[in-house]
């Protein structure tokens, strides 16, 4: 076990230093560097080169990318270009409105697809099943802005019950419980909004995955021997089957944290999702990378969880 | 076993007048011999739903591209003048005149929404184009020559599979494209042709071993030769069933992309650019947004019922039902 877990590691880190390499060249093709932000643009030559040197500007580029490494590693993202803040400290304010996003729906949304992927299987070829696929067709269809939209307007405009952005109301005096309350109330419907689109890949794939596990011999067995039928679902198909599907949802992270984006872009969620849209509208570089970098080695970092799990899970693995 | 018995009970038929009464009833043994594709397409067509889909999909085309050539719809960014109270509404509600309705400044949402679907159509088949085709090539070779090729172009894969997408996908819009559908079409394609590229190189791995291919070697057969006239043929299954589904998901990239403002900007029209538009009216004139999210939502939907029906048509396991 623990060789395989080493040997994923081992795999993982070539791909973490060629992202490292990618972020970089982008940041060198983007338009808009270091020199034209920083700049008095009335220097004179000379103190532009001097300006350069100390900058570490003309430095070869592989220098200059070991320099940024070193920073990076060490959580030093640079300066905001548009706010004159470390992005560091930017990443940090936001980071918890994000995060009351994303553990909620991410919950929700493996239960219910937990759920609905068993009931489906279970109930195979029946109206039950038949209505879940196809909400869950209609689900994989749906674009993620359209149904923040939609629901935006059924529950904020029409029936006028929940607030359609921020995170908290206007105007308002609220009691600690009261604002705890307000809070939640405009969380909910950023979280459905979240959810919904992972449940409805999810849930086709633990349904597929169910199946395959109940028409197993030994499912057959236990129920012969006398075992009742939820506690063969639950002790015997629920542990087979979960196992594909964990896999899945750690390698669909990166799609749920594309998701968590386009989300806090339609509710006006102040979250990184927020902060990376007014960056891209800003033009603000160092922000920018800084979020793609930490993206993207979360999804290397997870998709390695996955496979360790995967390798926990289910012993055949190990030795592949 | 009856047919037996009777051929044996009447003597040996020997004219073919005599013969057909007993061909008849030997259908089953008898059958029309059809070829590869025409199975494929008469198990396709027994699947309702993929056939739904066709069909939305075939009337979503015409609409379209035929929908400004026949009706008077054809000016999508052309302002009509309307009555000042319906623009304090947010623009006219359907009418005979304009069935979809107006946006406050009197653009025909109808000839808007034809125009948009040329572009997001033209936008999610092209990138689906040259996505597949980088796929193909980087799979196929990863896939055919194993070792360290397969290593270096499957770590390179990896880098684009390891940021998340959408994030990646506005970062290389706010920089590198205009507004035009040519730089989308490039962008969205350098984006998702690495779930193709994985499943051609599944297939090669896999299909290389066979012994048609080891029988083609040992007459002489060259590299590409087997690549692109062997393999290839065989591994076209799974790989039509991911460029229709990849069409759908092109499409959602690109009205995303517009929606939020980085993709095709108006005037020309796109779908996504429609419900930018209607978002500032969202609350007035829902049907804006609407509109264009519905005819959004079934194009894709329609892609991927077709591209479920392919998958079942084509999989050679499924026995016939």
């Amino acid at each position: 076990m623990g060789r395989y877990i080493i040997r994923r590691l081992l795999q993982a880190i070539p791909l973490l230093i060629l992202l490292t390499i990618f972020m970089f060249i982008l940041i060198h093709l983007m338009p808009g560097g270091p020199e034209q932000v920083l700049f008095n643009p009335h220097m004179s030559a000379a103190a532009r080169q001097e300006m350069r040197v100390r900058f570490g500007l003309t430095d070869p580029l592989p220098i200059q990318y070991l320099k940024w490494l070193g920073q990076t590693l060490t959580g030093n993202f640079g300066f905001s270009y548009a706010d004159n803040l470390q992005v560091s400290y930017l990443l940090g304010q936001r980071f918890p409105a994000t995060l009351q996003l994303f553990i909620p729906a991410f919950a929700l949304a493996l239960i219910l697809a937990l759920f609905l992927g068993v009931i489906s299987a279970v109930r195979q070829g029946s109206i039950t099943d038949y209505g879940l696929t196809t909400i869950s067709y209609f689900g994989i269809a749906m674009p993620a802005f359209l149904l923040g939209l939609a629901l935006q307007y059924v529950f904020g405009v029409w029936l006028h019950i929940l607030p359609t952005s921020g995170t908290a109301s206007f105007g308002t005096n609220f009691t600690p419980f009261g604002a705890f309350l307000d809070h939640i109330q405009h969380l909910i419907l950023p979280v459905l909004t979240l959810a919904a689109l992972s449940i409805a890949g999810w849930s086709r794939y633990m349904r597929s995955s169910t199946i395959e596990v109940i028409k197993q011999d030994y499912m057959r067995t236990a129920r012969a021997k006398g075992v009742g039928p939820f506690t063969v679902l639950f002790r015997h198909a629920l542990r087979n089957a979960v196992i594909p599907l964990i896999t899945v949802v750690a390698i669909d992270f990166g799609a749920i944290a594309g998701g968590a984006t386009i989300t806090e872009g339609v509710f006006a969620w102040p979250g990184m999702g927020s902060l990376f849209f007014s960056s891209l509208a800003a033009r603000d570089y160092p922000v920018l990378l800084a979020i793609l970098t930490i993206g993207g080695t979360l999804v290397i970092m997870f998709n390695l969880i996955a496979d360790i799990l995967y390798g926990v899970m289910d012993p055949r693995i190990r030795y592949a | 076993m009856e047919i037996f018995e009777q051929i044996n009970l009447n003597q040996t038929a020997v004219t073919p007048d005599e013969l057909e009464p007993l061909l008849e009833e030997t259908v089953e043994l008898v059958q029309k011999r059809r070829s590869q594709g025409r199975i494929i397409f008469d198990r396709f067509m027994r699947n309702r739903t993929a056939v739904f889909g066709l069909l939305f999909l075939i009337l979503m085309v015409l609409f379209c591209y035929f929908g400004p050539t026949v009706t008077s719809h054809n000016k999508p960014d052309l302002l009509h003048p309307i009555p000042l109270n319906a623009v304090l509404e947010g623009g006219l509600r359907p009418t005979l005149q304009y069935p979809f309705g107006t946006d406050d400044v009197g653009h025909d949402w109808l000839a808007r929404a034809m125009a948009g679907g040329q572009i997001s159509l033209l936008v999610g088949l092209s990138s689906m184009l040259i996505a597949i085709i980088l796929g193909i090539g980087i799979g196929s070779v990863a896939g055919f020559f194993g070792g360290i090729v397969d290593n270096l172009l499957m770590r390179f894969t990896d880098v684009f599979l390891s940021v998340p997408l959408y994030l990646l996908l506005f970062v290389l819009s706010a920089t590198f494209t205009d507004g035009s559908p040519k730089s989308i079409i490039i962008l969205i394609a350098a984006l998702s042709w690495m779930y193709t590229a994985r499943l051609v190189r599944g297939e090669f791995l896999a299909l290389k071993e066979r012994e048609y291919v080891l029988a083609a070697r040992t007459i002489g057969a060259r590299n590409f030769h087997l690549m692109f006239r062997h393999i290839l043929p065989n591994a076209a299954g799974p790989i039509i069933v991911s460029a229709t589904l990849l069409v759908g998901n092109n499409i959602i990239l690109e009205s995303v992309l517009s929606f939020f403002g980085f993709g095709i900007q108006p005037p020309t029209a796109s779908w996504g650019n429609m419900i930018n538009l209607g978002d500032n009216l969202f609350d007035v004139n829902p049907l804006l947004v609407f509109i264009p999210g519905m005819l959004i939502f079934l194009t894709v939907l329609s892609f991927n019922l077709v591209g479920d029906g392919l998958r079942d048509a084509l999989d050679p396991y499924m026995t016939e039902r």
